[in-house]
């Protein structure tokens, strides 16, 4: 009842985000199970990114430590997704392929294990040290993006006559998506000009915002934030798409 | 190498390949043997002459008529032994005289060497026979038919020619000879039996160390034969693995892209060098690892293909191994 309520309050877009994202985390989740072992990672990495946006719909949001919890997952996301393409990279210029599926499976179940109980053994975090965890989060995404833009510039050349080149390309334009998505709210977070501040400062502080003056930036930059994040989704279950189409 | 009467065969066809010189020379020595020792190979021939255990005369005939005697004679015998796996040994016993002349005939002194008959004077070379009582023999052949008289003290032991096996009372055989164009002769002699007695090739001649060395240098030649041989096929089959681990190459880069070749280098590498080609157990695991690779780049359906097209290229090659 709580979760349809929860649905209810959200807007056609945040809805259609999750939705989209729901959509890649599912394929991802899929691809993951029915190929390579290196695939594990990248697969698994954009599944965990449906986890950490999924908050919107969780009942239990109003958990702080909750909803810390999806920020680190989606943290995680991007850790587990540059670490795969990572292997992928070194695949290709080394050709060797290490460990197993299931070991990738239980190690990333460790770690939000152990970001659970970072969480738990800790006081509950304020929503100024979660506005603070989703900033890093930001910040770690567009580090990452950039280090996985070239890291599939340097696959794609290494494979370029294969199947799967075209995948890649692909898999570049998802991370451009997601740098612009990641980045314009980071730009907002940094220049205290997100919503979560301006929440924050409303009920809590005396410090007074210079939105005001910049309306015009920060209304687009909150458009981009919008709609880069659906088009990011879609374009991550349409990669997955592809890329099955690509190897079956 | 000219006929020699047969007397009383002791060994005839025995297979040389399964003898020993030393063995032999030793067992007719202290058999006190009398006669010769027939060597008959494909090409080559040797006589070994024997007079009561003694070895006298050894004479050795190659394929180009060239002969040699005494220790060099023994041991290119001994090198023919070692070295070829055919020949047979004939055995004959002869009478003391009989063998006086044989050795003559090889080893004697040359009285006449392929004088004409026409040219000489053939009752006088008789007389001088006679009159002083030689040992030896007489020789009357053409360019197809040959004949012998040997001789003791002047006195004819006996005749033998072409076609026949043995010695012969009857002069008429050599007459008929003597009498054909172009007929020659050569006279050979040599000390009496008696006299003979103090020569004996074996007191002076190591023949264990020769058929020794010649058994070591015909090894040392096998072995290098062998290990040119082994050489040999190394590096055809080098150049057959090379070829093959290109044919699989460009299998490999025409469903995964140049990517390919450096999978195929790392598998190959993997499983110990391109002789993991030849043999069936690597060459599964060689192609297990390059199916693993190559879907993480091409569609299950070219990769399928790829590996069908793989396994029908290194079949086909495996034969040829």
């Amino acid at each position: 009842m709580k979760f349809l309520e929860m649905v209810a309050q959200l807007n056609t877009f945040d809805l259609i985000q999750i939705i989209s994202w729901g959509l890649a985390g599912a394929i991802s989740f899929y691809f993951s199970i029915g190929n390579a072992r290196v695939w594990t990672s990248i697969s698994i990495g954009f599944f965990l990114i449906f986890v950490s946006q999924a908050y919107g719909i969780n009942p239990w949001s109003h958990y702080h430590k909750l909803t810390a919890f999806h920020y680190i997952v989606g943290t995680m996301a991007i850790m587990t997704i540059t670490h795969g393409f990572l292997e992928y990279y070194v695949f290709c210029r080394t050709f060797e392929i290490s460990g197993n599926k299931l070991i990738v499976y239980l190690i990333t179940i460790g770690f939000l294990a152990a970001s659970a109980v970072f969480l738990l053994i800790n006081p509950t975090p304020s929503p100024n040290t979660i506005r603070n965890i989703k900033m890093v989060e930001n910040a770690i995404w567009v580090f990452l993006s950039i280090i996985n833009i070239e890291l599939i510039r340097k696959i794609y050349s290494s494979i370029r006559d294969s199947d799967i080149s075209k995948g890649f390309i692909a898999f570049g334009i998802v991370f451009i998506c997601i740098f612009v998505w990641r980045g314009t709210d980071l730009y907002l977070q940094v220049f205290q000009w997100d919503q979560d501040w301006q929440d924050i400062i409303a009920l809590m502080t005396e410090e007074n915002s210079d939105l005001e003056d910049y309306k015009g930036r920060v209304q687009f930059s909150r458009e981009v934030v919008r709609y880069a994040g659906v088009v990011s989704g879609l374009s991550v279950g349409g990669v997955f798409t592809y890329l099955y189409t690509l190897l079956k | 190498m000219f006929l020699l009467p047969k007397g009383s065969p002791l060994f005839e066809n025995l297979a040389v390949a399964k003898l020993k010189l030393p063995d032999i020379l030793s067992k007719l020595s202290n058999g006190s043997f009398t006669g010769y020792a027939n060597f008959v190979f494909q090409v080559d021939t040797a006589i070994l002459v024997f007079e009561s255990g003694k070895l006298l005369s050894v004479l050795f005939e190659d394929k180009n008529g060239m002969r040699e005697s005494g220790f060099q004679a023994l041991s290119a015998l001994a090198e023919l032994m070692v070295g070829t796996g055919s020949g047979a040994l004939n055995v004959y016993k002869l009478s003391k005289d009989l063998t006086m002349c044989i050795h003559a005939l090889m080893e004697g002194e040359t009285l006449c060497k392929a004088q004409d008959l026409k040219l000489i004077d053939i009752n006088a070379l008789l007389k001088k026979i006679k009159d002083d009582r030689m040992n030896g023999c007489l020789r009357i052949y053409t360019d197809e038919h040959s004949a012998m008289i040997f001789y003791k003290d002047g006195a004819p032991l006996g005749f033998f020619h072409d076609g026949a096996n043995d010695i012969e009372t009857s002069p008429v055989e050599s007459q008929k000879i003597a009498g054909l164009p172009g007929a020659k002769i050569d006279l050979f002699s040599t000390q009496s039996s008696d006299e003979l007695m103090g020569a004996n090739l074996l007191e002076f001649t190591n023949i264990q160390k020769i058929w020794d060395s010649c058994v070591a240098l015909h090894k040392a030649i096998i072995d290098k034969s062998n290990t040119e041989r082994v050489e040999r096929d190394r590096k055809i089959l080098a150049q057959q693995l090379a070829e093959l681990e290109e044919i699989v190459k460009s299998i490999v880069i025409e469903y995964v892209g140049s990517v390919g070749r450096g999978i195929v280098d790392k598998e190959i590498s993997n499983n110990g060098g391109n002789t993991c080609l030849g043999d069936a157990d690597r060459t599964k695991k060689f192609m297990a690892g390059v199916e693993r690779a190559a879907k993480l780049l091409v569609s299950g359906t070219n990769n399928k293909v790829m590996m069908e097209k793989l396994s029908s290229a290194l079949t086909v090659s495996a034969t040829g191994f």
